[in-house]
């Protein structure tokens, strides 16, 4: 598995960077980890189920208000405990998400271009509701959301440093990138590029289409959730545009870039691209949004695969050939193809 | 009574706008499965070209002529540079005008800054009609708003040019044999489509403030309304303007501008969920 091979090496020198780029570089870099956790759902839903959510955020959100609810006690002044708060987010956020996903893909459930619409169009209402939903801050959305707080035997610890967060983040976020890619490697993997490739052939040969759609739906906005909770916890507050539009569509850009069929390459796109906008927004100001968008733009049209997927595929590349192509079938016609098919 | 005549008119003058922006994605999406989501951005930058306009000295007319224009000629090398290499990959294209729409956004903020401007009213009368008083701009904006939509359904549904154009909407593979030179149909209806954005942001400019984020809140309605009418018949974006642009405004009075915001786009996402058709009926999604 020369693919997990990688993943090690990214994550080990991803645990030995803090020694290298200081205190500040530090926390943003538990930031950023976050935001990949956030790709890595976002791939699993879109790069390995084949649903395009446009509103992947929405999910982060969710996630990310349950936790500061919990542990600023506002439910229950007693229980604050940390290790609630993040199962509540990702339970809620996968409840969450197991509704909509019956709502939107149950029966004849729409999918493609239609998907896309209404995902970012219930990204926008939630966005629009948490700015005004008093209770929960509304427009200023909770402020002084505590730390995680460590309890374990009876001692308990409260994460204000940067490096023992770092750590915890990367611990958490190690955990969940090599289970994930564990679970596209077994056989629910290949019922994953089935569903994606051709889903009415699955139903034909007796699969659930349905329980499949929600189970990696909610398995996916379960990790977006615990993103969100962890994210809260760092930046000491919760708002709503943790849940919106336009964290919905910055996680869809580093996705696209990184590779949305590769776990690592989307959360590598996350992390590289956050961190390039802290650099290079210095350098280039307001110019940097414009090469983000057409970076983005670039990658989508003559490297569909991901601007960093596409170097690593050759590295790893195996006898196994995956099928990857797109979950629907284009209609217009177009004979001259450019090298970018994606077979 | 007479109090209801100006809340109405103001709704039917939204959803004039609303369907005149959402003729050009109607027709980009119908006929090449292509979803623009740069096309909020290329309405602003119609704005913006009135706003230039103006700020040379040159008449309203010269803008609304000029605009149409430019963002046409925009559409042109968007068509050529961007969209004709992912035509065979519908759900990149999303993907990739989403970048588009960011560039142009922040192309933007970089030309004429963050802040919003405003556009001169080419004409400040208004009209009173018994009790009330109503701006004799709008009325205008309306008349014309209606001409442009029959206009358009003019060209698509006598000329030879729309025959061919709902031929290859209805049979791309047909009509290409039958000679019908399917790339060019293309082309075309994308320059026509961002023209129709274009001319619509010059239109409106004087009576809406003109900023670099003004095209999200036309791009998500326009969709809505396609979607909801049905994206197959022509007119299915008229059903749709009118319910979404209808109930959105007049929601707004009656409520609040954020409930009618939730309200619409919930409504629209049922609809859109329990009849994917749309509610003229027509084909499904491509």
């Amino acid at each position: 598995m020369r693919n997990s091979l990688i993943g090690i090496i990214v994550f080990g020198c991803l645990a030995v960077s803090p020694a290298f780029i200081g205190d500040y570089w530090t926390g943003q870099l538990s930031a950023y980890l976050v935001y990949g956790l956030l790709a890595i759902s976002l791939s699993l839903v879109w790069g390995y189920g084949g649903i395009l959510c446009f509103g992947q955020a929405m999910f982060f959100g969710i996630g990310g208000y349950i936790m500061a609810v919990f542990t600023k006690g506002m439910i229950y002044p007693d229980l604050t405990s940390s290790y609630l708060g993040l199962l509540a987010a990702m339970a809620g956020s996968a409840m969450f998400a197991l509704a909509l996903g019956f709502f939107l893909f149950a029966g004849r459930g729409i999918s493609g271009a239609y998907l896309a619409i209404i995902t970012l169009a219930i990204a926008l209402v939630l966005e629009r509701l948490m700015n005004n939903w008093y209770a929960l801050g509304g427009y200023n959305g909770l402020l002084n959301v505590p730390p995680l707080k460590l309890v374990a035997f009876g001692l308990s610890y409260e994460l204000w440093d940067k490096l023992p967060t770092f750590y915890i983040i990367l611990g958490i976020v190690a955990a969940v990138f090599f289970a994930v890619t564990l679970l596209v490697n077994t056989s629910y993997g290949l019922l994953l590029t089935a569903i994606r490739t051709h889903p009415d052939r699955l139903s034909s040969l007796g699969y659930s289409v349905l329980n499949l759609r929600l189970s990696v739906f909610s398995l996916s906005a379960a990790i977006a959730g615990l993103a969100g909770a962890l994210f809260v916890t760092l930046d000491g507050f919760a708002s709503p545009t943790l849940i919106g539009f336009t964290l919905s569509t910055e996680a869809l850009i580093w996705v696209a870039i990184g590779g949305k069929e590769m776990l690592l390459a989307a959360f590598l796109g996350a992390i590289f691209t956050r961190t390039a906008e802290s650099w290079l927004s210095e350098i280039f100001g307001d110019y940097w949004i414009l090469i983000l968008g057409i970076a983005f733009m670039v990658s989508v049209v003559l490297l569909p695969k991901g601007l960093l997927a596409t170097p690593f595929e050759r590295l790893t590349r195996r006898k196994r050939v995956r099928p990857s192509s797109p979950a629907i079938a284009p209609s217009p016609p177009d004979p001259p193809s450019p090298p970018s098919g994606p077979d | 009574m007479s109090e209801l005549f100006p809340i109405i008119l103001d709704a039917s003058s939204y959803i004039l706008i609303l369907v005149l922006v959402a003729l050009g994605l109607m027709i980009v999406f119908g006929m090449m499965g292509v979803i623009n989501m740069a096309h909020g951005e290329l309405f602003m930058i119609g704005a913006y070209v009135m706003v230039m306009a103006q700020g040379l000295g040159l008449p309203f007319l010269a803008g609304i002529i000029l605009a149409p224009l430019v963002v046409g000629f925009l559409g042109l090398l968007i068509e050529t540079a961007l969209i004709r290499h992912i035509y065979h990959r519908p759900l990149d294209t999303i993907l990739a005008t989403w970048g588009l729409s960011i560039a142009l956004k922040q192309l933007i903020v970089l030309i004429f800054g963050p802040e919003s401007h405003s556009v001169a009213l080419p004409i400040d009368g208004s009209v009173t009609l018994g009790a009330f008083t109503y701006p004799i701009y709008r009325l205008i904006l309306m008349a014309v708003s209606a001409a442009l939509i029959g206009g358009t359904f003019w060209l698509f549904v006598k000329t030879d040019f729309g025959l061919k154009a709902r031929a290859v909407i209805a049979r791309p593979d047909t009509a290409a044999t039958l000679g019908i030179d399917t790339r060019r149909m293309y082309r075309w209806s994308f320059v026509i489509g961002t023209a129709l954005a274009g001319l619509a942001g010059a239109l409106v400019a004087p009576i809406i403030s003109v900023d670099p984020q003004m095209g999200l809140g036309y791009l998500v309605p326009g969709f809505l309304s396609i979607l909801v009418g049905g994206a197959g018949p022509l007119a299915g974006v008229l059903v749709g303007g009118a319910v979404v642009g209808g109930v959105s405004n007049l929601l707004a009075v009656w409520i609040s501008p954020v409930a009618a915001l939730i309200t619409v786009y919930i409504i629209a996402i049922l609809i859109i969920r329990l009849k994917p058709e749309g509610l003229l009926g027509g084909r499904r999604a491509k």
